[in-house]
């Protein structure tokens, strides 16, 4: 998911011109168009950092930095063909180490993913952990995430994606019904202990998004994949919306909002309603919220449409009268 | 003449520069006095308290980012805060020779690095990227591409990971499930886990010296760290708590009947370390019972609890209140 970065505050610039003068002493001579791709960032970031580089220094035995004090460029190479060649280093000869913090997010960050195919060979993830550990400034911050074990289905998906063909399975969907559907894997998504695949549904034609839990029976077709994530588009949210959407009150406790998830929007509006917050949510069908209302009781309810009220009330009456059937 | 202001990451950079170069170091005046960004408002046998203030602020900056500002004091003159001097010693600063990263390891790590979105956990991975990016390792795209995401939403977690990081005591107050007001607590955080999507703090009761887990959406105020400081082993304590939850998880049985061909079937089936009995029950380990109850209770009548009986009282109960909610 490639999203705008925030703007650069002087501690990140800070890091990455103490990141860059080694990467540039390992290449005696580099493009801007090349240093951008690897740091990922505007060439313009490049220039404005290899300007800064190329005047500064230390304040040297005069303590007036000197020339022989301060770094320095090929200039004409670097105005005429934006290609970077230092031609003079001061005090810096190797990559800065981790923060304690820096090292600890990575290492949660793994711990997360070591139930990736990608992550299937145990003992080279910590190796890798144990090189961050060593790499850092400090202890890392004790932080830890359990190992999602993901499904079997993740190794079919990439397989599909590998062998270029596309993927077959059952899909219960939130209404409870059940149907094959025909995909293009797209991307692999996950929030916390969910996991998602997002692809091109060849029943649908449109790109459409599965709950990994709610596949069965996966099978990989012969026919081949007609579209690449390279191809599709896709939007910034899980959930696909349509312009059939209902509207929908629900009134929450505000600790609760972040329960919600994706349904509430970070520019939702929230109404203060007595001790509660009342927001406006978008729903193709009162399924999946009859579900989640469900999950929150006390917390969440709906106020209106009178449908989804009914709809929430009889998914809980329903239950309740199984109980009390003595089942 | 007057010069144009020097930019925050410039006056940053030249303070490294120059703390990296003086194997000796340099007083806070030397500081002051010659480094870039700040001689340019140095005044000579005057009022610099700004400046100092500024010096100070960095100081906290530039040691957030794991670079190791270190303080010395001089041996004759100790205590005297005019002539501690300040350095950066080399072979703390820099990443050790002998720790390098595969094109693999760089795409794990790139991975890693995305599973943080919000607040200082996703900027402290981007970096710690731009660091890894310093060694020019190129990255391996991977066949499949991952969104992978954990959440942090609340608002304890930031607060908790700095008087981790700090190693103080912190205050706050918990509602325990099933009773209508909250304790305050006092301890010593000593690491932050996910377990099951949902983040426990691991902490030691200075006055019991027990050990003990809070769920991190149950601390209903704002953490109040202390000025007291603790001197626990932290280094496993990450995995010490993973250990512990996961035990729990083990021992904790419940016994459900799902409808087949439902939602609650399908999924509830696919959780890790759900089995089928002979009889056609499910059995699911859990952690916390009333988590455990908010998520069957989203199932409505597609899932029966048989036991634990407390289980299922929890369950019936939140059903009731939300057909109250709903009437």
């Amino acid at each position: 998911m490639v999203k705008k970065s925030p703007p650069l505050r002087a501690q990140d610039k800070l890091v990455f011109l103490l990141a860059l003068v080694p990467y540039l002493m390992d290449h005696t001579r580099v493009s801007v168009a090349d240093t951008a791709a690897h740091f990922g960032v505007p060439e313009q970031q490049i220039r404005d950092a290899v300007r800064l580089i190329a005047v500064s220094g230390i304040p040297g035995e005069t303590a007036t930095y000197q020339d022989s004090d301060l770094f320095d460029i090929a200039w004409d190479d670097f105005e005429d063909n934006d290609q970077i060649v230092l031609t003079h280093l001061v005090a810096i000869d190797d990559s800065p180490r981790f923060s304690a913090r820096e090292a600890s997010a990575l290492i949660a960050g793994l711990q997360y993913l070591s139930g990736l195919p990608e992550h299937s060979d145990r003992a080279a993830i910590a190796t890798l952990m144990s090189k961050l550990s060593r790499g850092a400034s400090a202890e890392p911050t004790a932080m830890g995430v359990e190992s999602n074990e993901v499904d079997e289905t993740l190794a079919l998906i990439r397989e599909s994606v590998a062998a270029g063909r596309q993927l077959e399975f059952d899909y219960r969907n939130s209404r409870g019904e059940s149907e094959r559907r025909r995909i293009d894997p797209l991307r692999i998504e996950s929030v916390d202990a969910d996991w998602y695949v997002r692809g091109w549904c060849h029943s649908r034609e449109d790109v459409r998004t599965f709950r990994l839990d709610r596949i069965t029976q996966p099978t990989l077709t012969l026919e081949p994949i007609t579209h690449s994530a390279a191809d599709v588009s896709l939007p910034e949210t899980l959930f696909d919306s349509s312009p059939e959407d209902v509207e929908v009150l629900i009134e929450v406790v505000p600790s609760a909002i972040a329960l919600l998830g994706d349904y509430v929007s970070d520019t939702a509006r929230l109404e203060p309603h007595g001790d509660r917050v009342r927001t406006t949510v978008l729903v193709p069908h009162f399924h999946g919220l009859k579900r989640l209302i469900a999950s929150l009781p006390g917390v969440a309810s709906v106020v209106s449409p009178p449908e989804a009220r009914a709809a929430v009330s009889d998914w809980a009456q329903s239950a309740v009268d199984r109980y009390a059937a003595g089942q | 003449m007057p010069e144009a202001k020097v930019p925050n990451e410039e006056r940053l950079f030249s303070l490294v520069l120059a703390l990296l170069s003086s194997e000796a170091g340099l007083t806070k005046s030397e500081i002051l006095s010659t480094v870039q960004g700040y001689r340019q408002r140095f005044v000579h046998s005057g009022d610099n308290g700004n400046l100092e203030r500024q010096f100070e602020r960095d100081k906290d900056d530039v040691r957030e980012l794991g670079v190791p500002l270190e303080t010395i004091e001089s041996p004759e003159q100790a205590g005297n805060n005019h002539n501690l001097r300040y350095r950066i010693p080399r072979a703390d600063y820099e990443l050790p020779d002998d720790i390098s990263f595969s094109a693999e390891e760089s795409t794990l790590l790139g991975l890693a690095s995305m599973v943080w979105r919000e607040g200082s956990l996703s900027e402290e991975s981007r970096r710690a990227i731009v660091k890894l990016r310093s060694l020019g390792i190129a990255t391996a795209e991977p066949v499949l591409s991952y969104a992978p995401q954990v959440r942090v939403r609340e608002e304890s977690f930031e607060p908790l990971r700095a008087a981790l990081d700090k190693r103080v005591l912190v205050n706050f107050e918990y509602l325990k499930p099933g009773e209508q007001d909250s304790t305050q607590r006092t301890v010593a955080p000593l690491a932050l886990v996910q377990h099951q999507g949902r983040w426990h703090l691991y902490a030691k009761n200075p006055s019991t010296d027990q050990f003990k887990t809070f769920l991190l959406r149950r601390i209903v105020n704002p953490v109040r760290p202390s000025k007291k400081t603790f001197d626990y082993a932290t280094d496993d304590a990450a995995a010490r708590a993973l250990a512990e939850l996961e035990e729990v998880w083990q021992t904790n049985l419940a016994v459900l009947r799902a409808e087949p061909g439902t939602d609650a079937a399908t999924r509830l089936c696919k959780r890790r370390g759900a089995s089928t009995t002979t009889s056609g029950e499910l059995q699911l380990h859990f952690t916390d019972l009333n988590i455990l109850a908010d998520d069957l209770a989203s199932f409505g009548p597609e899932v029966v609890v048989i036991s634990p009986a407390e289980l299922r009282s929890a369950v019936i109960e939140r059903l009731t209140r939300t057909v109250a909610d709903h009437g």
